[in-house]
């Protein structure tokens, strides 16, 4: 047997409460419990008003997502014993996911979510009459897809997500795993307007990198990988008219006219109307010797193979 | 004998923030390290050519990789951005020989050497913050940063994915605390250590950047730090160079001087300020400097 403290968000607008806070549990629990059991029985045994969302207990129904020490986990597979061990700490505090308003206790509000989900068409859109049988599809075709097909909507990516964080109208990764998953698929006849509409404002070229969403990915769905290929896609497709494609060209063009990093180009290809408002910043760069006072490429030894490995290398996306 | 290197300082330690590979370099003899030149590497793509064109993305990494095989030295590097774009590319062809094969197909054709597979690539701060490194900084004898308050920011991509990285716990990162620790420094801690800096899409969407950057920066400040320190010269950017900007769009004061890794450590070894070249930091450096009597 082991016992734990469970430190637990409680906010409970309904009743009045119109502060959130956190309420301390004492479990006497077996040792091999999970955080999701643990919860419940503080339910059944000492708190009939605390609310959590779960349904499958087997991580398939993605419900149960929350943080546990401040890190978003499912519920039903994360052990409380090692939480503690984790965290080095005795005590296991519970918070709802990230990036969502509370309702009650772990239970937010995925409207939001679910309406990018919606936004990013995911479900497959072929062309033409529909055949007599099943469209088949050869199983390499499908490998392709395969990671991304995982994805249980658990909002574990989204929950600590650094751009959502920063701007909350960002798609965001989940949908955009569900997004490559349809535009990545060969029965799609889609894949040019979904790279249009995943492009723009709040879209992939939003992504900051962070890389928390496959560091938190439950399923190893790795959304950022996602994303990656969506702008890929993109450029296959020649929609590249975003500013943050453009910066991807600027590296590009870098990289054929010299091998490194053309600081110069990158600023001025990337944004050359708004770059503009950013001249008093331009120029204390150039102050400080942050960028180069004249566009001069920076070229590597043997650049004729880079130049080669550019023309000949071909994207299999 | 010292142990040598690989040297891949990267295109913004190179160009943008020349500070950071003239400190490292007065620093390696300091700390046994030779570093070796990599004439032939290019650009790592910094996640845009990744983004764009994933296999030639592959390619130019694993052609940096197959020089320092050449050379016969793992790689250093002194930036997130880079040391995951090259530890993943390593990663990628060693786990899948077909891989391997193929991208070693076209090195070849464009006259490359191809890769075998037997490089590893780690940051200058995973050298140090080892029981190895930090004895070898104390047997140099700090001078010591008297008591500064540094606030660790580690930024994304020397953590994250922890697949590819691995280093250390990507939650509960503590090397740079080590680091602090073993300088005779004193670590502001804060939530914001570990978030993202926003550089790699300050181009593209600045006020989205400039309000991630503001999560980490006003959490130095309230800690109480005097002085943030990173491993990253792309954080560094976002953190110093644009400081001023993400005060404006926030409508709140930081002042928050930013130190290189190299430059906290060679502060407190004392090496001469002017090697450092603070000059090049957009936020005064002078309680810093003041602090640890240098």
């Amino acid at each position: 047997m082991a016992s734990t403290t469970f430190r637990v968000f409680r906010y409970q607008p309904d009743s009045g409460e119109t502060e959130s806070y956190h309420q301390d549990f004492n479990l006497d629990h077996e040792e091999k419990t999970t955080i999701l059991d643990a919860l419940l029985r503080i339910q059944n045994e000492q708190d009939g008003t605390l609310s959590v969302r779960y349904s499958c207990r087997s991580a398939i129904c993605g419900s149960c997502a929350c943080k546990v020490n401040g890190k978003t986990v499912l519920a039903c597979m994360t052990q409380v014993e090692e939480a503690k061990a984790e965290s080095g700490s005795a005590m296991v505090q519970v918070d709802p996911i990230g990036n969502f308003a509370p309702i009650k206790d772990l239970v937010v509000d995925m409207t939001p979510f679910w309406e990018k989900f919606k936004a990013v068409k995911p479900f497959l859109i072929p062309d033409g009459p529909a055949p007599e049988k099943e469209r088949l599809v050869p199983k390499a075709a499908m490998e392709k897809v395969a990671k991304e097909s995982a994805c249980i909507l658990c909002a574990a990516c989204y929950s600590e997500c650094n751009s959502l964080a920063a701007d909350p109208e960002f798609v965001g990764p989940a949908a955009f795993a569900w997004g490559y998953r349809f535009a990545a698929d060969e029965r799609d006849a889609q894949r040019k307007n979904r790279a249009k509409l995943y492009s723009g404002e709040h879209g992939v070229w939003d992504c900051t990198r962070c890389m928390f969403c496959n560091e938190r990915c439950p399923k190893g769905v790795d959304p950022r990988d996602a994303i990656e290929k969506l702008g890929a896609i993109a450029f296959q497709e020649k929609v590249t008219k975003d500013k943050g494609a453009r910066h991807a060209k600027a590296f590009l063009i870098s990289m054929r006219t010299g091998g490194k990093l053309n600081e110069q180009l990158v600023g001025g290809f990337t944004d050359p109307v708004g770059g503009a408002f950013n001249a008093p910043l331009a120029l204390r760069m150039l102050q400080k010797g942050k960028l180069p006072a004249s566009p001069l490429t920076h070229k590597v030894k043997n650049r004729d193979q880079v130049t080669k490995l550019i023309k000949n290398v071909k994207e299999t996306i | 004998m010292p142990r040598q290197f690989a040297y891949y300082p990267g295109c913004v330690a190179e160009f943008s923030s020349k500070e950071l590979n003239a400190t490292t370099k007065a620093l390696a003899p300091l700390l046994d390290i030779e570093l070796l030149p990599m004439p032939q590497a290019t650009c790592c793509g910094a996640g845009d050519i990744a983004e764009a064109k994933p296999n030639l993305y592959l390619t130019l990494n694993v052609r940096i990789l197959s020089e320092a095989e050449e050379m016969g030295a793992d790689i250093l590097t002194i930036c997130n951005v880079c040391t995951l774009n090259l530890r993943r590319a390593n990663k990628m062809v060693k786990e899948d020989p077909r891989l391997l094969e193929q991208v070693n197909g076209e090195l070849v054709k464009a006259g490359a050497r191809p890769y075998q597979g037997t490089i590893d690539v780690t940051h200058l701060l995973w050298y140090l913050a080892t029981e190895e490194g930090l004895s070898l900084l104390e047997q140099r004898g700090p001078r010591g940063l008297n008591g500064l308050k540094v606030a660790p920011y580690y930024g994304c991509q020397l953590l994250r994915p922890s697949s590819v990285m691995g280093f250390e716990d990507p939650d509960r990162p503590q090397s740079l605390e080590r680091l602090i620790t073993a300088l005779g420094g004193e670590v502001a801690d804060y939530d914001g250590k570990t978030r993202c800096c926003g550089f790699p899409i300050i181009l593209a969407r600045e006020e989205v950047a400039l309000k991630e950057s503001h999560v980490a920066l006003s959490g130095a400040r309230d800690a109480g730090a005097q002085v943030m320190v990173t491993p990253c010269p792309l954080c560094h950017l976002a953190m110093d160079a644009y400081q001023r900007k993400t005060e404006q769009l926030m409508g709140e004061e930081y002042s928050m001087p930013v130190l290189h890794l190299p430059q906290l450590i060679g502060l407190a070894l004392g090496m001469p300020t002017q090697t450092m070249e603070f000059k090049r930091h957009f936020t005064s450096m002078d309680e810093v400097l003041a602090t640890v009597g240098a």
